[in-house]
């Protein structure tokens, strides 16, 4: 049975409106709106445009090549990519052996500080000028640069929240973005004593940010209550991982998936059977497959992750600040899953506070400066990478021939697995804000807004929906152009004399 | 006259106007962007964001733009429409990064048929509804995914996989001066590398 | 009439090359003088330890002549008394960029990818004479990659052809397992075995066929980015400073 709002049963000489288009990395993206002459919505779809074919285009490339080939599909959160294959490849070079203790502390460090900088970015830079400012802010200021002109201290505090997770990564890699380090069976560089004390010099003061931006976020939510606490709510299944004693797991662990009473679906799933566990419906109108649990159906079986799932999933959080602020999340929602979209924000400044605790954690840890960097094994000729990028569970899957060339690759990446509940909140948000008024700059940000708790990817946060001027046309049934609306640069809406 | 730390304008000039987008691209040269770090807001007075995925401007500015950075090749049909829309409004035009450059990681399709691209991802074994999608809304896929330069006169190239926040505190420091830097030979090695 | 020149005025013969005097030996060319004397001369399919080819052109330079400036290349032109040669001018630099260009759109030259990005001659070639774009409409070229051996693979959508694979198999592997073939855009290495793969061949990933080349055609498996970003060899230094044949 297909969703409501998702086709619409008779599309004929209904309007149309397009917010055109959506950048993101696996596609570029655009949401369409079909409203009857009573400005009913009866359609609203996220269309993917855009479609690059990596699962076939790296067949054929070495495998120890792929890590950092692959990590160019996203440049902002490429460390996950790397490392989801880095995963996927050690099977290629040791088999089921593990890597060295301090490859794998040191693959844990630049996963926390990726996870941190990128909800660092997607918080402050992207999503904050819509909490901070509101919906229907003025386009001109309603970006990151109004966040730095009104709030200068606190934009600041993100700008150089990003950079801490960058520099971390930069000594690690090599560079910010797209560097090396982490290869198929290991790590390519030890850190040295020198390097360890930079990253620590800056992490007490890096984890006091984060802890008051869990606190800014959650007064953001629970300030603006009224319209943020139903704005895309709605129920759904939370898909993530967990260690076995059920602590949250950003890099390694099995698969958690509970509804959204907090009931568990499944629990401690072998990452290597995510093919039995999920399976990928297509549909005609999008680049972009639909994920669901094989077990429920393409039609109910759709779930979330990133985030909201992450806290939501987790028995525990095995940081002490981030383990407290996770409970009064939890009391917050009686214990029950929060499940209003613009929570997302709150539950990612947790995660960012995890990521902090990590850090310092790991910093501490002195088999972090070992030099032992490389495992050795059997190797085997298929392996399945799975790790928790910012936005939610990402799945990398290879095989290789008897010539160590990539024969097969399947990637789900975080954006894929959150398509349905995107599409579920765009139609959720037209359908609660659209029906039967007048069209406004701030209401077709709405939409923008529900997308980009989920994915900046694919919102390219903030605000990349509707690069282009959008025009909206209605037409009668025969395609006579009945009225149309021009929006501009600047977000002013005009209403052109029609031609008669 | 050094470029990265070129002479600040003698009176205060209008706001650099700057509008970015991605095209084939995968963010990173905006992301790389933004790690110019608290630079960004030392720009607060003297630059403005136009169309850019870091705002809501939804169209290039009427008046024309500084600087137009195109991250990303070509990879669709609608990819050249902005592009075009870019090359028409955008004083300096800078093709940013490998994919912009060359084409980068998504020309690796360019040896492989559109079609096979599309069977592997949407008619293999276990989908559920396998089929090829088609529709009105989706913009249709170019042969090949081709470089900026291909398309439309580049008056700059910021190499690298993304070319490093030097590269783009430099372009912009010195377009804020009001003069073009020749990339080749004021920019340091690091930051003009192809990787 | 004796004319051996004298073992003094041998020392003392010169050639100028941008504005400095070279000495050199009968015998040598000026790229063998050139590099005696220290000075680097950018090119590609040269090394020292072969027979100069003269096939990239990267090595050429302005020779003034009487009859105005011309081209030569300096790998295969002998040295002599009194030549007047220009190489790091901006006009020789343009001219081999537009060279160096040529061979990147002529291949499929993925840098960021690349596990010999940052060691790659190609590359520190390009970075050295101030490449930053293409230039030329890219050919996207289709290549094979044969990775049938067991520690051995060629990507040749990363050849330029510079053939020294070709020379050093035969000349000190002595081996003969690489050849170039092929017409026109067909040019092609190939391999010299019965099937035409590297499995059926003599090739070891010992073999100096593979250490020798200046791109990440031939490669030894297994490998790939052992060598952190920022360690590398052109990643801090300009390839005048560290030249590819030592």
């Amino acid at each position: 049975m297909p969703h409501p709002l998702e086709t619409a049963s008779q599309p004929d000489g209904l309007r149309r409106v397009v917010i055109d288009p959506v950048s993101r990395v696996e596609g570029h993206g655009k949401v369409t709106l079909l409203l009857d002459e009573h400005r009913r919505v009866q359609q609203a779809r996220l269309h993917i445009v855009e479609f690059r074919g990596f699962e076939r285009f790296i067949q054929g490339r070495p495998y120890w090549e792929v890590p950092t080939l692959v990590q160019r599909l996203c440049g902002i959160c490429p460390v996950s990519h790397l490392l989801a294959a880095s995963k996927a490849c050690d099977a290629f070079v040791i088999g089921h052996a593990r890597i060295t203790p301090t490859a794998e502390k040191l693959r844990r460090l630049l996963h926390a500080a990726q996870v941190l900088q990128s909800n660092a970015l997607h918080f402050f830079h992207l999503a904050s000028p819509d909490l901070l400012f509101g919906f229907d802010d003025a386009v001109p200021h309603r970006n990151v640069m109004g966040v730095l002109q009104d709030h200068r201290e606190l934009g600041l505090q993100g700008i150089r929240l990003r950079k801490y997770g960058q520099e971390v990564i930069r000594l690690l890699t090599g560079k910010r973005i797209h560097g090396t380090g982490s290869v198929p069976g290991g790590f390519n560089k030890p850190l040295s004593a020198a390097d360890r004390d930079l990253m620590r010099a800056d992490i007490g003061q890096v984890t006091d940010w984060c802890a008051q931006t869990v606190d800014l976020a959650r007064d953001l939510f629970v300030k603006h209550l009224p319209e943020h606490g139903t704005f895309a709510d709605f129920p759904s299944m939370f898909m993530s991982l967990v260690r076995p004693d059920g602590a949250a797991d950003l890099y390694d662990g099995a698969l958690r998936v509970t509804d959204a009473a907090g009931n568990l679906v499944v629990d401690q799933v072998d990452v290597r059977g995510y093919d039995a566990l999920i399976g990928e419906a297509v549909k005609p109108w999008t680049y972009m497959k639909f994920p669901f649990l094989r077990a429920h159906g393409p039609d109910t079986g759709w779930y979330r992750v990133g985030p909201l799932a992450r806290i939501n999933n987790a028995t525990f959080l095995d940081t002490p600040r981030a383990e407290a602020a996770r409970q009064a999340f939890k009391a917050w929602g009686d214990g029950r899953p929060v499940t209003a979209s613009l929570a997302q924000h709150w539950a990612r400044m947790i995660d960012t506070l995890h990521c902090a605790e990590t850090i310092a954690h790991l910093l501490d840890d002195p088999a972090l400066l070992g030099t032992d960097l490389m495992a050795t094994g059997t190797p085997l000729r298929e392996g399945v990478g799975v790790i928790e990028a910012p936005r939610g569970t990402l799945i990398h899957h290879y095989r290789i021939g008897e010539d160590d060339l990539i024969t097969h690759a399947n990637l789900i990446v975080s954006t894929t697995h959150n398509n349905t509940a995107m599409n579920e909140a765009v139609r959720q948000v037209a359908a609660q804000y659209f029906d039967g008024r007048e069209l406004t700059e701030g209401l077709l940000n709405r939409i923008e807004v529900a997308i980009r708790a989920y994915d900046p990817c694919l919102s390219c946060a903030t605000h990349a929906l509707g690069k282009m001027p959008m025009r909206l046309e209605l037409r009668h049934a025969d395609g006579a152009l009945q009225d149309v609306l021009l929006k501009h640069e600047d977000g002013n809406l005009e209403r052109p004399e029609l031609i008669q | 006259m050094s470029l990265m730390f070129p002479t600040a304008p003698a009176s205060p000039s209008p706001r650099l106007r700057i509008a970015t987008c991605s095209l084939a691209g995968c963010f990173g040269c905006h992301m790389s962007l933004l790690d110019i770090d608290e630079t960004l807001a030392d720009l607060v007075d003297l630059i403005t964001f136009d169309r850019s995925p870091f705002t809501d401007v939804k169209a290039l500015s009427e008046d024309g733009i500084d600087i137009g950075l195109i991250e990303g090749g070509l990879c669709n049909e609608e990819n050249v429409e902005v592009l075009r829309a870019f090359r028409a409004r955008c004083r300096v035009l800078v093709a940013v990064g490998a994919c912009a450059m060359y084409g980068g990681v998504p020309a690796l399709r360019n040896g492989i048929p559109v079609a096979e691209l599309m069977q592997t991802a949407y008619l293999a074994d276990g989908l559920h509804d396998p089929q090829l999608p088609r529709d009105p809304e989706l913009p249709p896929l170019l042969d090949k995914v081709l470089p900026v330069h291909e398309v439309v006169p580049v008056d700059l190239t910021l190499p690298g996989c993304p070319p490093p926040a030097d590269a783009f505190r430099a372009l912009v420091l010195a377009e804020i001066a009001r003069r073009t830097p020749d990339i080749a030979t004021e920019l340091p090695l690091h930051a003009r590398r192809f990787d | 009439m004796n004319t051996q020149p004298h073992p003094a005025e041998a020392a003392a013969a010169t050639f100028v090359l941008d504005g400095r005097s070279i000495p050199f030996t009968p015998g040598q060319t000026v790229m063998q003088a050139a590099t005696a004397a220290g000075v680097y001369v950018p090119h590609l399919c040269h090394h020292a330890e072969f027979e100069p080819v003269g096939n990239c052109k990267v090595c050429s330079m302005q020779l003034d002549t009487s009859a105005g400036p011309r081209m030569v290349t300096a790998c295969t032109l002998p040295a002599r008394e009194g030549l007047v040669l220009h190489s790091e001018t901006p006009a020789v630099q343009h001219d081999r960029q537009r060279l160096v260009q040529m061979l990147f759109v002529e291949g499929n030259h993925h840098c960021p990818f690349c596990e010999k990005s940052g060691a790659c001659h190609l590359q520190a070639v390009a970075y050295h004479v101030g490449m930053v774009d293409t230039h030329f409409v890219h050919a996207y070229p289709p290549q094979s990659v044969d990775a049938s051996h067991p520690d051995v693979w060629l990507d040749r959508n990363r050849c330029i052809l510079c053939e020294l694979c070709v020379r050093a198999s035969r000349e000190i592997d002595g081996k003969n397992v690489f050849a170039v073939g092929g017409r026109g855009a067909h040019t092609t290495l190939l391999v010299n075995s019965a099937s035409g793969l590297l499995k059926d061949s003599a090739v070891a990933a010992t073999d100096r066929a593979l250490s020798i080349c200046p791109v990440g055609a031939l490669m030894p498996k297994r490998q790939g980015f052992a060598m952190p970003i920022g360690a590398r060899p052109y990643d801090h230094a300009d390839i005048a400073e560290r030249p590819a044949d030592t």
